[in-house]
Formats: C-alpha cells, structure tokens, sequence
C-alpha cells in the first residue's frame, strides 16, 4: 500500500507529453492512491483547474483531489472549498507560492492559509530551500492548520528537519527531483515517523525519484509503512481496511 | 465535511511498499558515466574513499564507473589526477573504475598541457566542472578546452546547464556527455543533438516519465548514458528509472554501459 500524497493531473510545458500518464505510472510502482492537484490550478487558473479535476475524479477512484488555492484570489477560493470539499473527493488545499507570486512570508500566503485551517483539512505548500521555516512559522501562528511541507525544503532539507521540531502540525513530503545521497535517511533518523509523508510529483516527475530515494534510505518496516500510507491516511482522515 | 474513504490494502505483497530491487530486476549497469571520488570542503557530504565508492557502485550493481577526482577539479589537476588514474586496476565485488582525467578551466592554457598529457597516458575522457570552478559557457576557456579536447580524440564529460554549455561544442565535431541535463531541459538538448552526432546525455536528471523514452524515440537510445554521481547521489534513483521505463532489452543494455564502453573504453 503507497498513498502519493503529492501528485499531479494534466499537460505540462515542458518536453514531455504525460498528461494521460498518471494511473499506468502509478501501477508501476505499486502507488494505490494518490492526491491530485490538476496542472491547470496549480499553474494558470485555480477555479477553471478545480472544475477541471472535480470532473476527473468522477472517474477515477483511485485518485483523491486538492482543492488548488491562488492566494490572489480568497473570494474564489472559499467558494471552491465550499463546493468541492463536501464530495469527499477533494481532501485538501493545494497551494504553489511560486506559480501565483505567494511566498511563504506573504500576507495573503498567511490568509490562504487560515481559511485552510477554518475549512478543516490538510494543505500542501510547495516549499524550497529556508521557506519551510517560514511555513513552520504560519503554522505555528495558524491555529489547528496542518500543513505538509512539499519537496520538505528540496535542497533545504536540513531546515525541514528544523521545521518540523518547530511545529508539530507541519508533515514533510519528499519529492526532488534530485536525489543527494542519504537526505531521506537523514530527515527520516531526525524526524517524528509520524510526520513522515510519501509524494512523488507525478507526473512532472516519474515516481522513480521519491520512491528510489526512500528506498535508498531503507527504512525500517514500521517507519516504512509510516511513510508509505498510514500518516497519509490518519492526516486525511481515509478510512483504511486491511 | 469529508466523507471517508474505504481504501482496501493489497495482500500478497512481502517487505516494505519501497522494494527497488523488485522492479529493477536482473538490471547491471557495465559502465557509469558519472562517479568521483573525494569530498567537497563546502558542503556536508560522503568522504568519496575509493573504497567506499567502489563498494557502494558494487551493491548497486554498478560493474565500472568512470571515475574522476574531486582534488583535480577543485585544488590541484596533476595530482588529482594522478589520483585518478592510479584507481586503474582497483577493484571490489566485482567492480572496477575507468579513471577519466580532469582539467581546471580557469587555467586554459595549463589545461591544454593536460590534456595532451592525458591523451598521451591513454586516457579516453576528460571532465569538466564548470559549476564548481564558477566557469561560465561563454567564457574563452571552455571553447578553447572544447577544441583541444576533441581534436585530441577525447570525449568531454560536462557538467553545466546543457542549455549553454551545448554552445561551444558545437559545429567543431566534438563527442561529448552532458551530465547535468535535467528534464525541464530535454528539448534544448534534443534540438542541440539533432545537429550533432556526438552529443549525448547522462540519465541522472532525466526522471519525468516519458524524458528517456521521448529522447530514444528523437535521436536515438545510444545517445542515453547512465550516470549516478555516485558517491553524491543515490544511484538507485536513475537505475529505477532505467529499469521500469519504457525502452527496449537493447537499449536499455546500451544505456546501461555499451553506450559509455563505445565511448570510453
């Protein structure tokens, strides 16, 4: 059981031509669920991607939603949480501080955020380098937020592991597409196993990247398991049935 | 507000969710185009002993890796080198280096003298850092490097963002392995090796889903070299991938070593 608490649904800008990748990548590497956001809301239109991805996961049940947040745009923001939440397909917020010019130490990154908290379900924030302090620091400012910290820092993972001292509602996520040796093993032997997370950012990134570098990690079964679904299922309330 | 979702765990399945020697199978690597040995002063990291080095290329599965000395590239080339080239013959668990030299391309003129020494010694590659020399691609240097390199015979292993560093090898014949090309990239290097026959690319970065794939079906699988940066990246990382993509037998034996062999050895 691998829930991928960091994936993506449609076209990318880049060379590459993956938009319909998704389950047949995710077989691949024996993932059973994963949380989507769609490209269009993270990188363009939050509302038009929502609705975009509120009709994939009519389909496919192995895939759960994100709301995708623009911090530009609270107003549109809450009307989609009021919408989509309540389906139980979408579990949580996504937002990328780089794609909408929100960084972590922004008012309106910090007002996103709070109406997250209000709204009751986890959010995941792209994250990079020192900015995984800062999301520490609004989580510990936002009172009940749970926060996963996405790429947990990238480079800045030794300020993830920091971070997550600091706060123990913030979850650290993985995904790079760089692989430093034994940067999962550090953040594993420093880090609560509970706040532990898996995600991949499938399919900008083929799951061979997250799931290498945990595996080079080698992790001990509890810890792995951990990491693989049970954090992901108690962090989004999934009901899981052995 | 959210209503919970029933997800049924699959039975069957033995160890952990993260077994990557499952999918990588019978999958060994005969060449790896990107290792090093020594440690980097400014940053936290593996002591890159040869010992160590060999060893970890041996769990991997990894049966030669051409190898080049940090201490070339970052104090003082003839003696790095010398370092490197001494690692011919060293081997554990059967595996082995293929040492490649190094010159500093903020010295081109001392680099010249180098490579000829290197050419004349049998070595069949020369690495280059330009990330850590602080070199840029537009730099007299690197051309000057490039031409010298090739006209000796020798195949360039770069680093640097393909997306300049394609510029002075080109148009000049030269054979050369791009070993920072990242995904976000492809297309610049695959516009740039459409142009040049000796253009290739190490796999290390190349982790979207489809990058390998989409590169052998544009110029060609035997353009495609593994690279693990072996000891400073986790070489299961590019060998998983290699593994469970989507090339064929052939070509991923070639990716897997023939490639760099036809190169370098």
């Amino acid at each position: 059981m691998i829930i991928d608490v960091h994936a993506h649904w449609g076209p990318w800008f880049f060379t590459m031509d993956v938009a319909g990748a998704s389950l047949a990548t995710m077989d691949r590497y024996g993932i059973d669920r994963a949380v989507v956001s769609h490209t269009e809301a993270v990188i363009y239109d939050a509302a038009a991607g929502n609705r975009a991805l509120a009709r994939v996961l009519e389909e496919h049940d192995r895939l759960l939603g994100y709301v995708t947040v623009n911090p530009r745009r609270l107003d549109e923001a809450a009307r989609d949480l009021d919408a989509y939440l309540p389906t139980g397909r979408f579990v949580g917020v996504k937002i990328h501080t780089d794609y909408t010019g929100s960084p972590v130490t922004s008012a309106r990154l910090r007002d996103a955020l709070a109406l997250v908290a209000e709204a009751g379900c986890p959010a995941l924030v792209h994250t990079w380098g020192t900015s995984v302090l800062d999301l520490a620091q609004v989580c510990l400012d936002t009172p009940d937020l749970r926060v996963i910290a996405g790429h947990m820092g990238a480079d800045g993972f030794r300020y993830a592991i920091e971070a997550a001292a600091a706060c123990d509602r913030l979850y650290l996520e993985p995904c790079w597409s760089h692989a430093p040796a034994g940067r999962i093993a550090e953040v594993a032997a420093a880090v609560d196993g509970r706040r532990l997370l898996f995600g991949t950012d499938a399919t900008l990134i083929d799951p061979s990247s997250a799931f290498g570098a945990v595996a080079a990690a080698g992790l001990a079964p509890d810890l792995a398991e951990r990491v693989a679904w049970r954090n992901a299922a108690e962090l989004f309330r999934l009901d899981i049935t052995d | 507000m959210m209503a919970p979702m029933t997800i049924r765990d699959r039975a069957g399945i033995t160890g952990t969710a993260f077994d990557a020697w499952r999918l990588i199978g019978d999958l060994e690597v005969t060449l790896d185009v990107d290792v090093l040995v020594g440690a980097y002063p400014d940053r936290d990291g593996p002591p890159g002993t040869p010992a160590e080095v060999l060893g970890t290329l041996a769990r991997h599965r990894i049966r030669a890796g051409a190898v080049a000395a940090l201490r070339a590239a970052l104090f003082d080339v003839p003696s790095g080198n010398d370092e490197a080239l001494a690692l011919r013959g060293a081997a554990q668990d059967g595996t082995s280096f293929v040492p490649v030299g190094t010159v500093d391309l903020r010295d081109p003129i001392g680099a010249a003298r180098e490579l000829e020494r290197l050419a004349a010694g049998g070595v069949r590659g020369v690495r280059l850092f330009p990330d850590e020399q602080g070199v840029e691609a537009g730099f007299p240097s690197v051309g000057h490097v490039a031409r010298r390199a090739t006209a000796l015979g020798l195949t360039v292993l770069t680093g640097g963002d393909v997306r300049r560093f394609w510029r002075p090898f080109a148009g000049i014949g030269a054979r050369v392995v791009f070993l920072d090309t990242h995904f976000y990239h492809l297309g610049d290097f695959l516009v740039a090796a459409a142009d040049e026959p000796g253009f290739h690319t190490s796999t290390r970065l190349l982790n979207s889903p489809d990058a390998l794939e989409t590169a052998a079906a544009e110029v060609g699988a035997d353009r495609l070299l593994y690279g693990s940066r072996t000891p400073h990246a986790e070489p299961l990382v590019p060998l998983l991938r290699l593994a469970t993509g989507g090339l064929s037998p052939d070509e991923v034996a070639a990716v897997a070593g023939g490639n760099a062999r036809r190169l370098l050895s």
